[in-house]
């Protein structure tokens, strides 16, 4: 070993050692960057002409579990599209109240219930009609409001998915470009990682919106497949098409064709629950938010308000109508039309003949919608009609409620229970699917960053360096002595 | 990999996702423990809300059959006051008709013609009683007098004894006034057919059906009108027919107690009624809210255990924190 090789190895030490703080460095400088894959220096021993000389950087290893990754990113999509239906029942709940609540549903029925019976003990006065005609309005409204709430969260939807869509094309595109970048690099042979990096927090970025399989094509190139088997990228990176509606109302489908559906490269893919390209991610939660749970919804309130209708529609309960004519309650102020039931309970109305805020009289709630003067002001027979009519047993004409005599609160209760009841198991389902990803989350973050690691090779790469750098001054002593001679 | 090292972030991913559970346990323990209802109903009856709106909807309608069985309680009692009062008058009235028959002076006749006037007014004005600014004894007709006054009722009554020259006659012609539909109940009776039965509990009904024209009530004033025509000169210059009319009013009035004492018991039977209704429904909504408070209440014991205990694990938590992140390679390199 002549001194010059010497020197050149200790020169080599100095280097790597170098390289490895930087690495270190980085490494630590990232810990708590989120997609961020714990690089390590490789090194191996040079040799020249046959004997060892020194060390060697062999590249940096961009360390990662794609199998955890891939399960990770699954997770994420599964969670993200139960916690947009758990959500979206959780709000339906809110705004149909829950029980103890006045400002329920079933709070309003029975406010209407109690200003009937109130009313048939005192039919002479003012205040106890006010009351009911106000109480049957509040009903009214409230049916109204859950409605809107119904028609409102599908036009969210509907924008998430146009949100959505855009997002997953900037992604893919930014994906395809890095793609590109990270083949150059290998090509020249650079460190690509810091671009891997990157890809993989664009695709983690998508992961929730679309069940995403991740496949490695040639020269550090990948390729994306939703689980449903749609290319996503593949070299090019597909194009996804959506076009949004803003203003939702009931009777939208897109069936219909009143509503957008979802194309990949300008072919219609199936946007249905099962068997879609597309399902298992929020995007999928969305289209079944917008065309299954809320449609579905929207019709067991309209079941609900079309109850209220036909009850107080019976001819028998009140004589004073001509026969055909709108009872108590109306669709948007004219009889209700089975045929017409969709949206009914963003339509019903009070009759505008008992209703004072618009020309109608409080005594014609005590004497008849088609009374033409008031009637006596002690006959309670009427009122006390309509209060059997809104409690008597029937059986629900639409909706899909089990079969059964039951009264309005009850069939009321029924619709706030099945809406309860999907919302505990969405919730169910959404902590299972979060404590899952949670797990998988924890389980990735246990191969990132470690300070106290990458401070303990942090010592042992000083001490490198300060034994390459005696090396050299201990080669540069016996030049001396050899040159001082 | 897992074993030589263990990333920086999976220990504050673990410590914060635990921090957080044990967080939103303590906001939801210390909201049902200051409410004493649980947060989530819904969790709570397994989504099955149909008994809890059911006991809702009973305890509203309870809470309105209550306002009823007040009222009605309230409308009976004050008929049975002013049926009362009736009564009272025409008993005090028989009585000193029957004694001013039992001497000849006409004076004893013509005092008790003037009381009979008066007790007429006072028995009219007792039926047209307004309680809550509703009438009683007008059926219906809630909004006005039950009878005319006693004055247009006296006119009537003059126009149909015209002729009437013995007091036989004129018992006859005012009981025909009476008892003929075109006579008191078209002509002074001013309310309208009787209150339709009552809703006083779930699917009970009190009938308080009583108006001016029941037989009880028009016999008595029958009575009462026969003695107030004394006062109006009716017979006069016949002494003895006089004494003989206020005999027949006396005797009337005495026949009429009977119905009256019936028609008391039959109010007081519908008070009954609606006072053991209304005991009844108070019952059943104690009962109700009890169980209602079964379902939903949070055991106060058991909420603020877990509290305490939830508590303590959160207070570990953050000691954990604590040495955790203190517990760095970086600290001791110095």
């Amino acid at each position: 070993m002549s001194i010059t090789g010497t020197l050149s190895s200790a020169l080599s030490g100095l280097t790597t050692a170098a390289r490895a703080a930087e690495v270190v460095s980085s490494n630590i400088a990232n810990a708590m960057t989120e997609g961020y894959g714990r690089r390590e220096l490789q090194t191996s021993s040079r040799s020249i002409g046959g004997s060892g000389q020194g060390v060697r950087v062999t590249g940096v290893v961009r360390h990662s579990d794609p199998i955890l990754l891939g399960d990770r990113r699954l997770a994420s999509a599964g969670s993200a599209a139960r916690d947009s239906a758990a959500g979206f029942l959780k709000r339906l709940e809110g705004v149909l109240g829950t029980p103890g609540s006045a400002t329920s549903l079933g709070g309003r029925i029975a406010a209407f219930d109690t200003a009937l019976i109130e009313a048939s003990s005192r039919p002479d006065s003012e205040a106890r009609l006010s009351r009911v005609a106000e109480t049957a309005k509040a009903l009214v409204a409230h049916l109204a409001t859950a409605s809107t709430d119904i028609q409102t969260a599908r036009a969210q939807a509907d924008d998430q998915i146009e949100s959505q869509v855009a997002q997953l094309n900037t992604a893919l595109g930014r994906i395809a470009a890095l793609n590109g970048q990270i083949r150059t690099s290998f090509g020249i042979g650079r460190d690509a990682s810091a671009l891997v990096d990157q890809r993989q927090q664009v695709i983690d970025s998508i992961s929730g919106i679309i069940p995403l399989r991740e496949v490695p094509r040639g020269n550090g190139q990948i390729a994306l497949f939703t689980t449903g088997g749609a290319v996503l990228l593949d070299g090019a990176p597909a194009e996804l098409g959506f076009s949004p509606v803003g203003v939702i109302i009931p009777g939208m489908t897109q069936a219909s064709g009143a509503l957008s559906g979802l194309t990949i490269n300008g072919r219609p893919v199936s946007t249905a629950a099962e068997g879609s390209l597309i399902s298992g991610g929020a995007l999928a939660a969305n289209f079944a938010l917008r065309d299954d749970l809320a449609p579905q919804a929207q019709s067991r309130l309209d079941a609900v308000a079309r109850d209220l209708i036909d009850r107080f529609a019976d001819p028998a309960v009140d004589i004073t109508r001509i026969p055909g004519a709108a009872g108590l309650f109306t669709d948007a102020g004219a009889a209700f039309l089975a045929t017409n039931e969709t949206g009914l309970a963003q339509r019903l109305q009070l009759n505008s003949a008992a209703d004072p805020a618009k020309g109608g009289a409080l005594w014609r709630l005590r004497d008849g919608l088609g009374a033409v003067t008031p009637g006596a002001a002690g006959d309670a027979r009427l009122l006390k009609d309509l209060q059997q009519a809104l409690t008597a047993p029937r059986n629900p004409a639409s909706g899909g409620f089990m079969a059964g005599a039951r009264s309005h609160a009850t069939l009321a209760a029924d619709m706030l229970s099945g809406a309860a009841q999907a919302r505990l198991t969405a919730e169910g389902e959404a902590s299972f699917a979060a404590a899952r990803l949670d797990t998988l989350r924890q389980t990735e973050m246990e191969g990132g960053v470690d300070t106290d690691q990458e401070m303990q090779a942090l010592l042992l790469i000083e001490q490198a360096y300060s034994a390459n750098a005696k090396v050299m001054s201990t080669v540069n002593d016996m030049i001396q002595t050899l040159l001082g001679m | 990999m897992g074993l030589v090292s263990l990333g920086d972030m999976a220990q504050s991913f673990l410590l914060r996702r635990q921090g957080v559970a044990l967080k939103s346990d303590l906001q939801r323990l210390s909201t049902e423990l200051t409410t004493g209802r649980v947060v989530d109903t819904a969790a709570r009856v397994s989504g099955d809300l149909v008994p809890l709106f059911g006991i809702d909807a009973s305890l509203a309608r309870l809470k309105g059959y209550g306002a009823v069985t007040a009222e009605a309680g309230l409308f009976a009692g004050s008929m049975q006051t002013a049926l009362g009062v009736v009564d009272d008058l025409s008993t005090d009235l028989s009585r000193t008709l029957l004694a001013a028959t039992s001497s000849t002076s006409q004076v004893l006749v013509d005092a008790a013609g003037r009381g009979a006037r008066a007790r007429l007014e006072t028995a009219i004005s007792a039926l047209n009683t307004r309680v809550g600014d509703r009438t009683l004894f007008g059926g219906v007709a809630t909004n006005g007098p039950a009878t005319v006054s006693a004055e247009t009722m006296m006119l009537a009554l003059d126009t149909a004894i015209a002729g009437a020259t013995t007091a036989q006659d004129i018992e006859m012609a005012v009981s025909a006034w009476f008892n003929a539909p075109t006579g008191f109940s078209a002509t002074a009776y001013t309310g309208g057919p009787a209150l339709a039965p009552l809703t006083i509990a779930p699917g009970e009904e009190v009938n308080v059906d009583i108006t001016a024209t029941d037989p009880a009530i028009r016999a008595t004033l029958k009575g009462l009108a026969m003695a107030a025509l004394l006062d109006r000169g009716a017979l006069a210059g016949q002494p003895a027919a006089r004494q003989d009319l206020a005999k027949r009013a006396g005797l009337s009035l005495l026949e009429s107690q009977t119905d009256r004492t019936y028609l008391a018991a039959r109010l007081g039977t519908a008070e009954a009624q609606i006072d053991a209704a209304a005991a009844r429904n108070s019952a059943e909504t104690t009962s109700l809210q009890i169980a209602r408070s079964d379902i939903t209440a949070a055991d106060p014991f058991e909420t603020a255990s877990k509290l305490q205990e939830t508590q303590q694990q959160l207070e570990k938590i953050y000691a954990i924190t604590a040495r955790i992140t203190r517990l760095s390679l970086m600290d001791y390199l110095r």
